[in-house]
């Protein structure tokens, strides 16, 4: 028994000569702090991109080639103030919308994109992009680009295009 | 052993509502021709008729049923007999709510095909004088 004692005795004094309340602090905080950086490492992040609706992208949402622009007519709002997904600051974004697919290249897959148009300004003027892919003609009007899709809207004067990813589309297997 | 799965699998058919709806071929089909203007949710948009909780009034009467398929938007959609059948169902769905008030059987590619061919043109009085008649016919109940 005494044994025991003398060696707990020992490890004891040991432990408290080599180590701090400080330390243990420290490494507590580390833990803590370490467990909250692990999910926002990109190997995480890329694997929630995975999430349909939210696609893994690449490309400059500034420029006409961006991917989801595939079937578009009218002013980047990415040069207008706005964004791919939201309006210039002034203008309201129409609810009624011209609706087509495009190919993700960062994947392979076709998306929804939704053209939603905002409206309240006059036209904005800046990166005009006519890709029109799937675009119909006039005796088509759920189906056409050409028409004014300031609908819905307190007003109808056209300032800029979004194209807001709203799902995947279906692809018969 | 093949038989019995067999049946299985058509008992699960069977139990599946509305006619086999492919849930994301419908909201696809959904988006691609109906969503621009009547709204992710089929809350509508200015003049564009809401259907969320709203819609299964219509399957009120047989007239109202046959409406929603003669309605420009369905019964001249770029959507064959049995896609428009299985969004219209998948409308229904989704987006009747508390609106339906009668036991619905799903729309078939048939009934569909064969309705469409008469498509509405004075739709917005049709469908207001539509809308009084299944009023009116509730009351009477």
């Amino acid at each position: 028994m005494k044994l025991l004692d003398k060696l707990f005795e020992q490890q004891t004094r040991h432990l408290a000569q080599r180590s701090s309340r400080r330390g243990m602090l420290k490494a507590i905080g580390g833990l803590l702090v370490g467990a909250g950086t692990i999910p926002l490492l990109p190997v995480a992040r890329a694997a929630a991109a995975d999430a349909p609706g939210r696609p893994t992208e690449k490309g400059d949402p500034a420029s006409c080639d961006y991917w989801r622009y595939c079937a578009i007519d009218g002013f980047l709002c990415s040069c207008c103030g706005g964004s791919e997904n939201t309006c210039p600051p002034g203008t309201e974004m129409s609810p009624v919308t011209w609706i087509g697919t495009c190919r993700n290249p960062a994947d392979g897959r076709n998306y929804v994109i939704s053209y939603n148009d905002c409206c309240g300004k006059s036209s904005c003027g800046a990166c005009l992009c006519q890709r029109d892919e799937g675009d119909r003609p006039l005796y088509r009007p759920d189906k056409t680009n050409d028409i004014n899709w300031c609908l819905g809207t307190t007003s109808l004067a056209y300032h800029c295009s979004t194209a807001i990813v709203v799902g995947v589309a279906f692809e018969a297997e | 052993m093949r038989l019995a799965l067999t049946l299985y699998l058509a008992l699960l058919g069977g139990a599946a509502w509305a006619g086999d709806i492919n849930s994301q071929r419908a909201q696809f089909n959904y988006q691609m021709s109906c969503q621009g203007c009547h709204a992710p949710d089929g809350s509508g948009a200015g003049e564009v008729p809401r259907m969320r909780e709203h819609v299964g009034i219509f399957l009120a009467t047989e007239a109202g049923r046959e409406y929603l398929v003669r309605v420009p938007g369905s019964a001249v959609s770029a959507l064959g007999d049995a896609e428009l059948a299985e969004v219209l169902n998948w409308i229904v769905r989704e987006f009747a709510g508390a609106s339906i008030t009668l036991h619905f059987e799903p729309y078939t590619p048939q009934e569909v095909g064969q309705l469409r061919q008469y498509p509405l043109n004075e739709v917005v009085q049709y469908r207001a004088q539509l809308l009084a008649d299944i009023a009116s016919a509730n009351l009477r109940e």
